[in-house]
């Protein structure tokens, strides 16, 4: 007896096909409503590379963390109105930055404050990602410019005044050692100095290695859009899920049990179909990124350069959607259960799978994430449409949604009650 | 009609604790309708989905046509035709599309699947109507498709598992004629049901199914001629309280011993008669019951079919 047989698993997807293209809610469910979500949303969020917030959150290293003196820098940061600090350590922040989840991040050196009461120039170092938005990034140098600007000020003049105090204090009793113009004068000259030869210097720098990876602009919809297929995508594990449900509320199972094909065949044959809706999906939602988006005034999305690394990334996570849609089928009972846990597994994780890939987030949350198959799916598509890399660069992304694949489909397969 | 096409040897199925289908036996012979009547829950659908290869047997093999169901599952599949009790069919698609796909499943295409397909569609009257979908069908229309998609492949054995449930009368005797029809033409029925007269009416052989287990197996003639003349159930009261149940024992005793009575116990606060002549047997009751002063407070006679048999066997009745 054969295991699986092709043709026989082909005539249950050739049937399940024809009761799909009958339903037309879930026609217009897996088709028409990511439509709207990829020209509405992506359309709505096409101001900028990244979220208009009120204050822009910066990534602060902060290496002289002990001293008042680094405290006092950031407090003022906080206070210029225009900059949220953020507190992170100097790996993550790296880190953060090469996988483009933060924008930004700003170094205050060991010898800070020590250098500072010494009179010494200090350099603060900002770092920018080649993905952040050129008129934030600019906002930010400014406003870390101006807080160091006055910070030099302020600590230059205090060094001045006390050294005048400290000789007024040697001089003798009665004896003006500085007459009021040589005090006005030392003013000036530590305010000039303050802005040519700044104690608290900035240097921004751009890492070359992302600077390399892309230098062009970067098109905010080619994050958004794969994004939403991802979501969609897999939004047909539900389909899946409720195909095989339907099937057995019908007894039609018990027939197809019956019949001498092997439950492997019913079971591909029941995955096949929404194989091939998933990868309609994927044509739809990056055709109407290519095509319907020029028509309403915005840049197309860019598919990256390697052909062959989306194409097997689209069939992969595919596939993972497909047994995803195994498993939920497996574990649901009812019908109200597979809808339950489609909300939660997908679009929770969908939106959360979108979220976390472009966002700066926790360390925690971040490791979090990793155990969706979105996150390593939007990952992929960020590498290959944003970062222009290609399939090898994809490939740990691949074999963790293969691992994913394989993990749904063992536990789909075990829980599963044919019967 | 004396081939074996369908054995079913020592077959158990249990979940856990629970042993669903106990030691069954079963040699269907070739050409025959078999009936298995039980109640609800009696065990006849889960014996109908080990035959057909749905449950694995916990012990127990079953053989088609001298092929082990084990041992070659799809040769044997394709020898059986199963019409579940459920309405297995794709509401949105038509019957000729539901035909179409239930005979490919089967192997069958081409110019051959188009001409079963056609044959059955004449065959449950519903040409006609083929293109329309199935939800638009009426329950026995309905019924009827869910038997042809089981008849497609010509099967040797056809296992219709409660086909009426749900079924107005005049589809029911449609259903009836198209398995005698059929029968005549050769094929090997089981037919599973809960309803007596639907087994009485069509089956050559009827086995009685309680509590996953065979408690007879006969002709529908013959399961009834083990109730003789018919049973009655007498309830009895001395005429006299306080001097105990000493007259009914007597009327027990004496009754047993008529020649028109086949057998006579107390059960369940009742006298329960099985007569060889009923007639004869409740003159001579009745005169025994008058001589000792017992009063007879309700009478019942089970008449000889397939219900008191099983009420007989198993003191439920089938519907319970």
């Amino acid at each position: 007896m054969s295991i699986l047989s092709i043709p026989a698993a082909l005539r249950v997807a050739r049937k399940d096909i024809k009761i799909f293209l009958k339903e037309r809610g879930t026609l217009l469910y897996l088709f028409v409503i990511p439509l709207v979500f990829v020209l509405g949303f992506s359309a709505a969020s096409a101001g900028g590379g990244e979220p208009q917030e009120k204050a822009i959150t910066l990534a602060v290293v902060n290496l002289n963390a002990d001293s008042g003196a680094s405290q006092t820098l950031l407090d003022a940061l906080d206070q210029s109105g225009g900059i949220r600090c953020e507190l992170y350590d100097q790996a993550r922040a790296q880190a953060q930055l090469d996988k483009g989840k933060i924008n930004r991040m700003l170094t205050i050196p060991a010898n800070y404050a020590e250098n500072l009461l010494a009179g010494q120039p200090v350099t603060l170092r900002l770092v920018n990602s080649p993905d952040a938005s050129a008129s934030m990034t600019e906002a930010v140098h400014r406003a870390v410019a101006g807080v160091a600007a006055d910070l030099s000020l302020e600590t230059q003049l205090i060094a001045s005044f006390r050294q005048m105090g400290e000789m007024q204090a040697a001089a003798s009793p009665g004896q003006l050692a500085f007459p009021t113009e040589v005090i006005v004068e030392q003013a000036q000259s530590q305010f000039a100095r303050s802005r040519t030869e700044p104690l608290l210097a900035v240097e921004e720098s751009w890492p070359q290695h992302l600077l390399e990876e892309d230098e062009d602009d970067i098109n905010p919809l080619s994050v958004s859009v794969p994004g939403f297929a991802v979501m969609f995508i897999f939004l047909t594990a539900q389909t899946t899920a409720q195909y095989i449900y339907e099937e057995k509320k019908l007894g039609s199972f018990r027939r197809l049990l019956a019949a001498p094909i092997s439950k492997a065949t019913i079971l591909v044959g029941k995955m096949t179909p929404n194989f091939l809706v998933g990868l309609a999906q994927i044509v739809v939602i990056f055709g109407a990124g290519l095509f319907l988006l020029p028509l309403l005034g915005f840049d197309p999305i860019t598919l990256g350069n390697d052909p062959l690394a989306l194409v097997l990334l689209c069939l992969v996570i595919v596939l993972c959607s497909t047994s995803l849609g195994v498993l939920i089928a497996a574990i649901a009972r009812t019908e109200g259960q597979i809808t339950g846990l489609s909300q939660v597994v997908l679009w929770v994780f969908g939106f959360a799978g979108i979220l976390l890939v472009g966002m700066p987030v926790s360390s925690t949350l971040d490791t979090i994430s990793q155990v969706i198959p979105h996150y390593w799916a939007n990952a992929a598509f960020m590498d290959l449409f944003v970062r222009g890399q290609g399939l090898a660069d994809i490939m740990p992304c691949i074999l963790v949604l293969l691992g994913f694949t394989v993990a749904f489909l063992a536990i789909g397969l075990w829980r599963f009650k044919f019967n | 009609m004396n081939e074996t096409i369908l054995e079913a040897r020592n077959l158990v199925k249990k979940y856990g604790d629970l042993t669903a289908v106990n030691d069954v036996n079963l040699a269907i012979r070739q050409g025959e309708i078999l009936g298995l009547l039980g109640p609800n829950g009696a065990g006849k659908t889960t014996i109908i989905s080990m035959i057909t290869g749905l449950l694995e047997p916990t012990s127990g093999r079953i053989t088609v046509d001298g092929l082990d169901l084990q041992a070659e599952t799809n040769a044997v599949k394709a020898k059986l035709g199963l019409v579940p009790q459920e309405l297995a069919l794709y509401p949105t698609l038509s019957a000729r599309d539901n035909l179409d796909f239930f005979g490919s499943i089967y192997g069958l295409g081409g110019k051959e699947l188009r001409e079963r397909v056609d044959a059955m569609l004449e065959m449950v009257q519903l040409t006609e109507r083929a293109n329309e979908a199935i939800e638009s069908y009426s329950g026995g229309m309905k019924r009827r498709v869910n038997i042809a998609a089981g008849l497609l492949h010509q099967p040797q054995v056809l296992l219709l598992d409660e086909p009426t449930v749900g079924v107005d009368p005049q589809s029911r005797n449609a259903i009836f004629e198209s398995v005698e029809s059929l029968n005549r033409a050769g094929m090997t029925v089981i037919y599973t049901t809960h309803y007596m007269e639907e087994a009485q009416r069509l089956c050559h052989r009827v086995a009685i199914i309680d509590e996953g287990q065979i408690i007879a197996l006969d002709t529908p003639a013959a399961l009834m001629r083990s109730l003789g003349g018919g049973i009655l159930v007498l309830g009895l009261e001395d005429a006299k309280p306080g001097e105990g149940d000493g007259h009914v024992q007597t009327v027990t005793d004496r009754v047993g011993e008529l020649p028109a009575v086949k057998s006579a116990r107390r059960d369940d606060g009742h006298l329960k008669i099985e007569t060889h002549r009923f007639q004869e047997a409740l003159m001579a009751i009745l005169d025994i019951t008058n001589e000792l002063d017992v009063r007879i407070t309700s009478m019942e006679k089970w008449e000889p079919n397939l219900e008191s048999v099983f009420l007989h066997l198993t003191g439920k009745r089938l519907r319970e």
